[in-house]
């Protein structure tokens, strides 16, 4: 019998990298490998890596050198953002047998096939195809990504993603409904519009908010959930397109500064006035919209009247959570020229600030749903019999079933909210 | 025929003095298409360091201009004005969204309001739309900084300076904002550093713009 070979692979950072590990996982499959546990030996590791901020760098970085140490003969195949960002420098690394950028990720298969079959080939060579991902099959989800574009060319002058994803590139929108259509035929439920600048989509005409109308269009029992959302992406009647049924109520709008003036030095393309509108005009149309956001502390030139009005306006808009990011100087940014950086410390306090703000508004924003319904997307059942997953507002729900099957849809009504280091909803069936 | 890369390969044609910080640089524009309002990031060689520079040209040319202003102790604008024609330069882009949505309809009046090398996404949408229905408040310090006047309509461009007395206004610009009575507009451009930016959005906000109207460039 052909023993199989085993390919390993790890995801740091975004929903995008996620997307695209999980769209590999599902090519290696196909091609005859078998996809190891995190503990097991490889005979080929594949790391997708992040360079968002230092520490993604660092962690990236422990994760390649782990991996090299435990499968000292296997195949290392390094890609994702930092392989664009330091690509020579890991190209000189002994332990990393392949670097790939970023817009040949598609393709390690050919390239780890080509290896084993005894043709070396160097990843320059492998086709640029940023949407050449098969559509995701095999995963460890029961909600899958379609990728609708890449890169980005706003240039927040804090932000390495533009050098390092590229220009923004949307994706044919027939290529789209095709990919929504064979994760439907797979068996998701759930879908996640996944991109790195999504609202700046655009294919021959056709805009996001457009595009997202066709998506729904799609037959079938399954929803549509939107990841990152910047807030210029999007005209003032997208709150409308939520009265369909399939799509969730929630978005993770990203804020980053509740300051007008740092807003500026962000170059970021809205004011708070207009995110402040976006919310309300959602929320007069569906009250208990679920925001979400990202909010970065200690941007240089921050002072405590800007971070004050940060935790105002983060208070006011009531996010279920907030991902906070200390700023972290990213070599060739604009911001990594701009005088007065914030110190560490400072830095860790409004942090701190944010974080346990964050944590009062998910707990008020979970109460706020008591004696609501919620629909359930059943991502595993204990062998108590409880049935855990997310309502469509993206909040955690636990609930108590007699069957076991997941990957299903059930109504619920929230009954309680249960505070710990996961807290979550508890709800009855009706 | 040319390839792409020769095609793409970017000399100066010429550098022209405005005043004695700053010029306009001029290079041939190969393939590059652009609208009025965006950006490119300049070098002098591919690995080496880029600026972002608003394009001061109207789209019409076979080359692209932009205008400088050396900065202090800056590093790329300061050895960009060393260049001599036919010198490469590392271009990439162009970028941006600033004045995507600035049409020249006969019914859209415009309010553009610039502080120094911010006037350059103005100048550009000028040439390309002469017959524009425009307002162009220029901040200044001195009236040697009201970069190439005499390519505006007299009546279409303004200066306000904050040194010496021979501009149209003289005082700050956010002043000229607060005292005037300008027409209204149905759009509202402001482009330069941040700070000015910022005192003039509160200015005409409490004229009662709205947000939606408002569209920012910052340089710094
Ligand atoms: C979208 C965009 C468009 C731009 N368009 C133009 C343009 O059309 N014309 C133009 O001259 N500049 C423009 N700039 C600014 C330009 O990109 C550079 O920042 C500027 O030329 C300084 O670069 P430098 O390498 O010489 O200085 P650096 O070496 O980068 O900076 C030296 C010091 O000067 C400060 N500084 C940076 N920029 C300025 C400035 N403009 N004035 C005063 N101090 C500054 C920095 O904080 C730093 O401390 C634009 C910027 C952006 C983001
Ligand atoms: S919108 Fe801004 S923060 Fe988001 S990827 Fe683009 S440059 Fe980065």
């Amino acid at each position: 019998m052909q023993v199989l070979r085993k390919v390993s692979l790890k995801t740091l950072g975004c929903r995008l990298n996620q997307y695209e590990t999980d769209a590999l996982v599902t090519s290696f499959h196909k091609a005859g490998y078998e996809i190891a546990g995190s503990e097991d030996q490889a005979d080929v590791t594949v790391i997708n890596t992040c360079t968002v901020t230092n520490q993604s760098d660092q962690k990236s970085r422990h994760t390649i050198n782990h991996a090299a140490a435990k499968n000292k003969n296997g195949l290392v195949v390094v890609t994702g953002c930092m392989a664009d960002n330091y690509k020579e420098k890991l190209e000189q690394q002994e332990q990393i047998t392949y670097v790939v950028e970023n817009d040949r990720k598609s393709q390690i298969v050919s390239l780890v096939d080509s290896h084993f079959a005894g043709e070396i080939t160097h990843p320059d060579k492998l086709d640029r195809d940023r949407f050449g991902f098969d559509a995701v099959q095999k995963s460890f989800h029961t909600r899958t990504s379609i990728k609708i574009q890449d890169g980005c060319d706003n240039f927040c002058t804090f932000c390495i993603i533009p050098s390092v994803r590229g220009r923004a590139i949307s994706r044919p929108v027939n290529d789209v409904l095709e990919n929504v259509k064979s994760v439907l035929d797979n068996g998701f439920k759930e879908i996640v519009i996944t991109g790195v600048n999504i609202g700046r989509y655009e294919h021959e005409g056709i805009h996001f908010e457009q595009l997202l109308e066709k998506i729904l269009e799609v037959p079938g029992d399954f929803r549509v959930r939107i990841s990152s959302l910047e807030p210029d992406g999007f005209g003032d009647d997208f709150h409308k397109l939520f009265a369909h049924p399939k799509l969730t109520p929630h978005l993770h709008l990203c804020l980053q500064s509740g300051s007008e003036n740092i807003l500026l030095k962000m170059r970021r393309m809205y004011s708070v006035q207009h995110f402040r509108e976006t919310i309300e005009r959602f929320r007069s149309a569906i009250p208990d919209f679920n925001f979400t956001t990202d909010i970065i502390v200690g941007f240089p030139g921050e002072t405590e009247e800007d971070f004050k009005h940060t935790l105002d306006f983060a208070r006011e808009a009531r996010f279920s959570h907030i991902h906070t990011f200390r700023y972290s100087k990213r070599t060739g940014t604009r911001a990594e020229r701009m005088p007065v950086q914030v110190p560490g410390p400072v830095m860790a306090r409004r942090s701190e600030k944010i974080r346990l703000l964050s944590e009062r508004s998910r707990m008020e924003y979970f109460e706020s749903m008591h004696g609501k319904e919620q629909r359930v997307l059943i991502e595993k059942v204990d062998e108590n019999g409880i049935a855990s997953g997310y309502g469509e507002n993206y909040i955690p729900v636990k609930f108590k079933t007699g069957n076991r099957e997941k990957n299903r849809f059930e109504q619920v009504a929230i009954e309680s909210m249960v505070a710990g280091e996961d807290t979550y909803l508890f709800a009855t069936i009706i | 025929m040319k390839t792409i890369e020769e095609v793409d390969q970017y000399v100066v044609k010429d550098i022209r003095d405005l005043n004695e910080s700053t010029y306009v640089l001029r290079f041939n524009r190969g393939i590059m298409e652009f609208k009025p309002g965006q950006h490119v990031n300049i070098g002098i060689n591919e690995k080496g360091e880029h600026r972002e520079y608003s394009i001061y040209s109207g789209t019409h040319g076979d080359y692209v201009e932009v205008l400088i202003k050396e900065v202090d102790d800056g590093l790329v604008s300061r050895r960009l004005r060393k260049l001599k024609p036919g010198d490469q330069l590392s271009i990439r882009g162009p970028f941006g969204f600033f004045l995507a949505d600035a049409k020249p309809a006969s019914n859209e009046r415009l309010l553009f309001v610039a502080s120094g090398t911010g006037i350059a996404p103005f100048h550009s949408f000028m040439r390309t739309f002469p017959e524009a229905d425009y307002r162009l408040i220029h901040g200044i310090r001195n009236i040697d900084e009201a970069y190439d006047k005499d390519h505006y309509k007299e009546s279409r461009y303004f200066s306000c300076t904050s040194r010496g007395n021979r501009g149209d206004y003289n005082g700050r610009l956010t002043d000229y904002l607060l005292e005037a009575e300008e027409e209204k507009a149905e759009k509202v451009y402001l482009c330069g550093n941040s700070s000015m930016i910022y005192d003039a959005m509160d200015i005409l906000r409490a004229q009662g713009y709205r947000h939606d109207q408002i569209f920012t460039e910052v340089y710094f």
